[in-house]
């Protein structure tokens, strides 16, 4: 049965492309001493690059934002906005990251992950049908959706070979129940696009912090 | 640890404002400071007259600074335990005692991190080029201590500049995430001045540069120098000029036949235009004289000279069908005595018979001293008496009887005939060249016969020339002689001398003023004798009226005599008068 497991593992993880593309990774038929296995050190990598490449993505997007259509910045009621990700607990230092477990952190990895799906599709239908947005910013959106979908397949590719490989001790919840990760809104308002950004594009720096966090965890390095 | 003093982070300080927060700033991402200043408010420089209030997003309550950092006046120290990164803060600066609000900033940390300038800069050299001119260098760096970059918690990116050495503007090069760049196509003997800062990735916020460093290299002066080469260079590029126009000045000629050739001058064909320029006269002589358009004596092209000229040579060919029935379209049947006309050189051979001529031909006294009349006329063609009576233009059938009814009178006669009279009809009556009896002359014709239109003339020269005046004059002069059947008048046969056969007819004399053409008269009023056909004028008068001599026939005109009033006549056609020759008449 492991040898079952890493197999579908191992087709699952070489399925797995960081970038986005499909169908670019071969499918090992003969087993895993056959094809090339990606190590995990480097399945961090790749999802670590995809983070980075995300939150790229998400900081111009609101770069654009913030230079068109907000003229005033530094208000209080601007930064104390409300995201839908806000009731999800997250470790707001270095240090904090550090002293969380790795299950923790890959259940709070996937949970932001997961809350983004659904919003981001909002947001680039919303950005789409306004004018004000030119294409390339709306594809913009678009792509940040498609990104954080891969994201989300890519940790939990990771997780599982982690739990394979008995590095994590407990179960992840995130991987078994989809339905309890759900963020309720506190709020029933609907955010606007600018609220979407600029939540987005926080969270997708603390996903890419905690990526390399986790990985400096599991995978011994220098000075990590 | 350098602190800046003057954070230009969020907007332009108005110096004349109150207390402010002039910016908070992280280095690593892991503490924050915040730094103020009094304004231009004096009495608020003591410390602890502002205080620093911060909240977060996840306390509700204001907090007071945790750290105010002894030695650093105005400024407030977040350390890790305080700082939170994806967290909004909002700092504001109060005065307690007062409880004014003075200010508020508020930010998120990742937002105001600024990370430290990367250190150990240094430089090597990665090549010369050939010249000695330029080279490429390769600066190395390391990132600041301070971001922890081996776990990842700050991706940095860096931005390396440089400058010569003494200048203001500084090249930037684009952002490398390595610890490492190449520097590209600097100049030897210049000193270059490069530092390097840094940023976090997918943010804007800049570091502090670090400390510059020289880049120099001494340029190693080649051993083989460019200057000769490019000195061979311009002499040979001058040489093939001048050797390019030295050409052109020395090959001018064939270059201005290539380029521009000459238009073909107009050539004589057969005479060579070197021949015309330089020979000797003697050829140009020959030479033109072999062409045909110069040649003297060749008037057979010439149209505009026309020589009649006699064969009196073969009388058998006499038989043929003359010059004059082909003119006149006619054909006859058998008539001697035709004189043809050839083509002649000797075209002054007319006057004088061919002693082949029979002797009833008639002769014309062309020279002086001949009357012609009666004479036969070598122009004319003599008939014999067979031949029938030329008198009447118009054949009749049935009165001709010694007349063969098929031929006219006048048709065998030769191309030049006398015109012996008129018909009332305007028809040209040649005379014949024999006279033949009246009888013949009678000719039934069927035309209109006026009585009193008598046109009698003897036309002089050639063809049938005269004026409608002339006519009537002739007509006036000369009686009518009725006679039946006759649709002219001729002169009574008795007049008619000889057995010539000539029915002389001669015209009444009239001033030649009067006539356009010359025309061989005698004297008006008279009955004038028989006189040839052709005539030579013998004199002029005063009234310069040409006066012919009546002198007697003579059977033979070969004279070439001169007359003794005039002058020596060269051999001339018959009844020309050139121009010249009309000159030398006295009258």
């Amino acid at each position: 049965m492991p040898s079952l497991n890493m197999t579908a593992l191992l087709v699952a993880l070489l399925c797995l492309d960081p970038h986005g593309r499909v169908g670019s990774a071969p499918i090992c038929m003969h087993g895993p001493t056959a094809c090339h296995v990606p190590s995990l050190a480097d399945l961090f990598d790749r999802v670590i690059q995809h983070s980075a490449r995300m939150h790229s993505l998400s900081n111009d997007l609101h770069s654009e934002f913030e230079q068109y259509f907000l003229p005033s910045k530094n208000h209080i009621g601007k930064i104390y906005r409300k995201c839908h990700t806000s009731n999800i607990l997250t470790p707001n230092g270095k240090e904090n990251a550090q002293k969380l477990a790795r299950e923790e952190l890959t259940e709070v990895i996937l949970k932001l992950l997961m809350a983004w799906r659904d919003p981001l599709f909002q947001l680039h239908e919303s950005m789409a049908h306004q004018q004000d947005f030119n294409s390339f910013s709306s594809n913009k959106a678009l792509k940040m959706g498609d990104m954080v979908h891969e994201l989300r397949k890519g940790v939990e590719k990771i997780a599982e070979k982690m739990r394979v490989l008995g590095m994590l001790g407990n179960s992840i919840p995130a991987l078994s129940s989809r339905e309890a990760m759900l963020p309720v809104s506190e709020s029933e308002e609907a955010m606007s696009d600018y609220e979407l950004l600029y939540c987005f594009r926080r969270d997708s720096n603390k996903v890419q912090n905690y990526l390399k966090i986790l990985k400096c965890r599991i995978i011994p390095e220098h000075d990590c | 640890c350098r602190q800046p003093v003057i954070i230009a982070e969020i907007s332009l300080d108005n110096p004349s404002r109150g207390p402010h927060f002039t910016g908070c700033r992280s280095r690593e991402q892991e503490t924050f400071r915040c730094w103020w200043s009094t304004g231009i408010f004096q009495n608020l420089t003591q410390p602890g007259a502002l205080r620093v209030f911060y909240q977060t997003k996840n306390t509700l309550e204001w907090q007071e600074c945790p750290d105010y950092t002894p030695t650093v006046q105005n400024e407030c120290y977040f350390n890790k335990t305080f700082t939170h990164i994806w967290t909004s803060y909002c700092m504001q600066l109060r005065s307690v005692p007062q409880n004014i609000t003075y200010d508020e900033h508020c930010f998120t940390v990742e937002n105001i991190v600024h990370p430290d300038p990367p250190i150990g800069l240094n430089w090597t050299l990665l090549n010369v080029s050939r010249s000695g001119l330029h080279f490429d260098v390769l600066v190395r760096w390391a990132a600041p201590p301070s971001a922890d970059v081996q776990m990842g918690w700050m991706s940095l990116v860096y931005q390396v500049q440089y400058r010569v050495r003494n200048t203001s503007h500084w090249e930037s090069l684009e952002l490398e995430s390595g610890t490492q760049q190449s520097i590209y196509g600097l100049h030897t003997d210049k000193e270059y001045e490069v530092w390097v800062r840094c940023k976090m990735s997918a943010f804007d916020n800049f570091g502090e540069f670090s400390d510059s460093i020289i880049v120099h290299v001494a340029q190693i002066p080649s051993k083989e120098s460019t200057f000769p080469t490019t000195l061979v260079l311009v002499f040979g590029v001058v040489g093939v000029v001048i050797l390019l126009i030295l050409l052109v000045f020395s090959q001018q000629q064939r270059l201005m036949v290539i380029f521009l050739p000459p238009i073909p001058a107009p050539k004589i064909k057969g005479i060579d235009s070197e021949l015309l320029k330089n020979g000797k006269l003697d050829q140009l002589n020959s030479l033109l004289s072999s062409q045909e358009m110069y040649k003297p004596g060749s008037y057979h092209e010439d149209p505009w000279v026309e020589f009649i000229q006699l064969d009196l040579d073969d009388p058998a060919e006499k038989n043929e069908s003359s010059d004059t029935q082909h003119l006149l379209g006619l054909s006859r049947s058998g008539s001697s005595h035709v004189i043809h006309f050839k083509s002649d050189d000797d075209s002054g051979r007319a006057s004088c018979y061919d002693p082949e001529i029979p002797e009833d031909m008639l002769t014309a006294s062309l020279l002086p001293g001949n009357s012609g009349r009666g004479d036969q006329h070598p122009l004319v063609s003599r008939s014999s008496s067979s031949t029938p009576s030329l008198t009447a233009l118009q054949t009749s059938e049935g009165a001709e009887t010694p007349i063969k009814p098929t031929t006219p009178s006048w048709a065998n006669m030769d191309f030049y005939a006398q015109v012996s009279d008129f018909t009332p009809a305007g028809e040209v009556v040649l005379s014949p060249g024999q006279l033949n009896s009246p009888p013949e002359k009678k000719k039934e014709d069927d035309k209109k016969i006026k009585d009193d239109v008598k046109i009698q003339f003897q036309l002089l020269s050639d063809g049938a020339y005269t004026s409608e005046n002339t006519a009537r004059q002739l007509a006036a002069d000369v009686p009518s002689n009725p006679g039946p059947n006759q649709g002219y008048q001729t002169f009574p046969p008795q007049a008619v001398e000889g057995n010539h056969g000539w029915n002389v007819e001669y015209l009444a004399p009239v001033d030649v003023s009067q006539m356009p053409y010359l025309l061989p008269v005698a004297p008006p009023a008279s009955i004038l004798p028989p006189v040839s056909d052709y005539t030579v004028v013998q004199e002029v008068d005063g009234q310069r009226s040409l006066l012919l001599n009546p002198s007697t026939p003579q059977t033979s005109v070969c004279t070439h005599s001169p007359n003794k009033q005039l002058p020596a006549m060269p051999n001339m056609p018959m009844g020309y008068l050139t121009p010249d020759l009309l000159g030398t008449l006295t009258p």
